[in-house]
């Protein structure tokens, strides 16, 4: 039997010579949309080995990162202040919101102060505790893209306790990609589109890339063999003139996705303009409880949350100094944050893009990019090459 | 994360489905697949406990070596 490791080289080999042997322009940025697809790329090192001329660039790809601040900070007055037991994906818990000193900043603080929250893995773990504890409120703090999403409905239309509510903050991928390219300043010149995402919604949700904007467009999946055929596929649609949407990812994507979970999540909920951190209002971006789920919508259950977040919009999205708001743009690269390694990182970070597990700068520190720039693009991508598996 | 994690289906009991990852035991809610006619065997791709989509043992073997490499870089720059 052949070995699998050899295999896997001689099929990242064969994209790599494929990708040299392409005449591309002086300069060309392929933007990814996910937490996931950053973090293959930086943990295989693909940077290093890809020609020069091609830049990776990560954009909106976290839904920790661009969690509205007021929601955050709604969740951590409601479990401050009602009688609830508040449960969230891990990774909310230690995200920052912008309040004086001395004031409870994160979840993981409200809970050190006395606050009943609790960490879950799944919408099934919220289901079970509010059979358990039948006789409390139990709120979920629901925030993710597609992939997170549609199982918030699944459980919502299957069914759930009384005593359960959800405080949605949940979000579509495309449209942040859709407003980068209207804006006159997109920052890239072909898409990845994301595997998982598509996985659910279909591949075709990123026609729009290539048919409204004529730029290239390839779903990947994971593997830095998967991802390389990704970064192929659109720079041959550039060095062709031609952009079209390629699916490099058929082991999980079709064209329409899980039909049961677009229904589903369509079911349960509708489309609705929202509010991205650090980004501002994106048009059809976010969802909103549909008919007689809206019996479990948090903001209508609690007074505390009925509010026009009028404050919060006053103290500003992001901490005072942190770049989290350009970098999940793909403006800037993680490293050239002005607190980038000095004072954020992992173990006191300041800005959402590092506290998350699919936050950019979380990602590039785990792989090892330790120096803030002034150190070169070069430099960086040298530290990210120590890792590499090409 | 808007990774998924493939697994196997060991056994199904209505919408709840033993699945097994590596050694690894979970349940696996089948709501969003309820048109997959899935059966034990079969492997699925998982993500905060809910089957997204069927694949082939093939990409399941595939995803589980990425996961075997990202997970041992990431000790190693913990460990660092």
């Amino acid at each position: 039997m052949p070995n699998p490791d050899s295999h896997t080289q001689a099929e990242q080999k064969k994209w790599l010579e494929k990708i040299r042997a392409l005449a591309l322009p002086e300069k060309v940025r392929i933007m990814n949309v996910c937490g996931g697809h950053e973090r293959a790329i930086s943990m295989a090192g693909l940077r290093s080995v890809l020609p020069d001329n091609i830049e990776l660039i990560p954009g909106p790809g976290c839904p920790v990162c661009i969690c509205p601040e007021e929601d955050v900070y709604d969740a951590i007055q409601l479990a401050l202040q009602e009688n609830v037991t508040l449960v969230a994906f891990g990774d909310m818990l230690r995200v920052p919101v912008n309040v004086p000193r001395g004031e409870v900043k994160s979840l993981e603080q409200a809970r050190a102060a006395g606050a009943d929250i609790r960490p879950i893995a799944s919408p099934m773990e919220a289901v079970q505790l509010a059979q358990q504890l039948a006789h409390q409120q139990v709120v979920f703090f629901a925030t993710g893209f597609e992939t997170t999403t549609a199982p918030v409905a699944a459980m919502l239309a299957a069914g759930v306790p009384d005593n359960l509510s959800v405080l949605l903050s949940a979000r579509l991928t495309w449209p942040a990609v859709a407003m980068l390219l209207d804006s006159e300043t997109p920052g890239f010149d072909a898409l990845v589109a994301p595997g998982h995402v598509s996985t659910v919604m279909g591949a075709e949700e990123w026609r729009f890339v290539a048919d409204k904007h004529h730029l290239p467009a390839a779903v990947a999946g994971f593997t830095a063999e998967s991802l390389l055929a990704g970064f192929y596929s659109t720079l041959r649609q550039l060095d062709e003139d031609k952009a079209f949407l390629d699916n490099c990812y058929p082991e999980a994507v079709t064209a329409e996705g899980n039909p049961a979970a677009r229904k589903i999540l369509d079911q349960v909920m509708e489309v609705v303009d929202a509010n991205w951190r650090g980004v501002g209002v994106i048009p059809a971006s976010g969802f909103a409880l549909r008919g007689a789920y809206k019996k479990h919508d948090a903001r209508k259950r609690f007074p505390v949350l009925q509010n026009d977040h009028a404050a919060r919009r006053r103290v500003g999205a992001m901490p005072p100094g942190c770049d989290c708001a350009r970098v999940v743009l793909g403006k800037l690269y993680p490293n050239e944050c002005r607190l980038y390694g000095s004072a954020c990182t992992p173990r006191s970070p300041i800005g959402p893009c590092m506290v998350s597990d699919e936050g950019a700068c979380r990602i590039w520190w785990s792989s090892g990019v330790r120096e803030p720039v002034t150190t070169t693009q070069d430099e960086a991508q040298d530290k990210l090459s120590q890792h590499m598996v090409v | 994360m808007c990774l998924g994690i493939p697994m196997q289906i060991k056994g199904i009991d209505g919408f709840v489905a033993h699945c097994e990852a590596k050694g690894v035991r979970r349940d696996v809610n089948l709501f969003l697949l309820q048109e997959a006619n899935l059966q034990p065997g079969d492997y699925v791709l998982v993500h905060v406990g809910y089957a997204l989509q069927k694949i082939s043992e093939a990409h399941a073997r595939s995803a589980w070596e990425l996961f075997d490499k990202i997970l041992q870089s990431e000790a190693e720059q913990y460990h660092a």
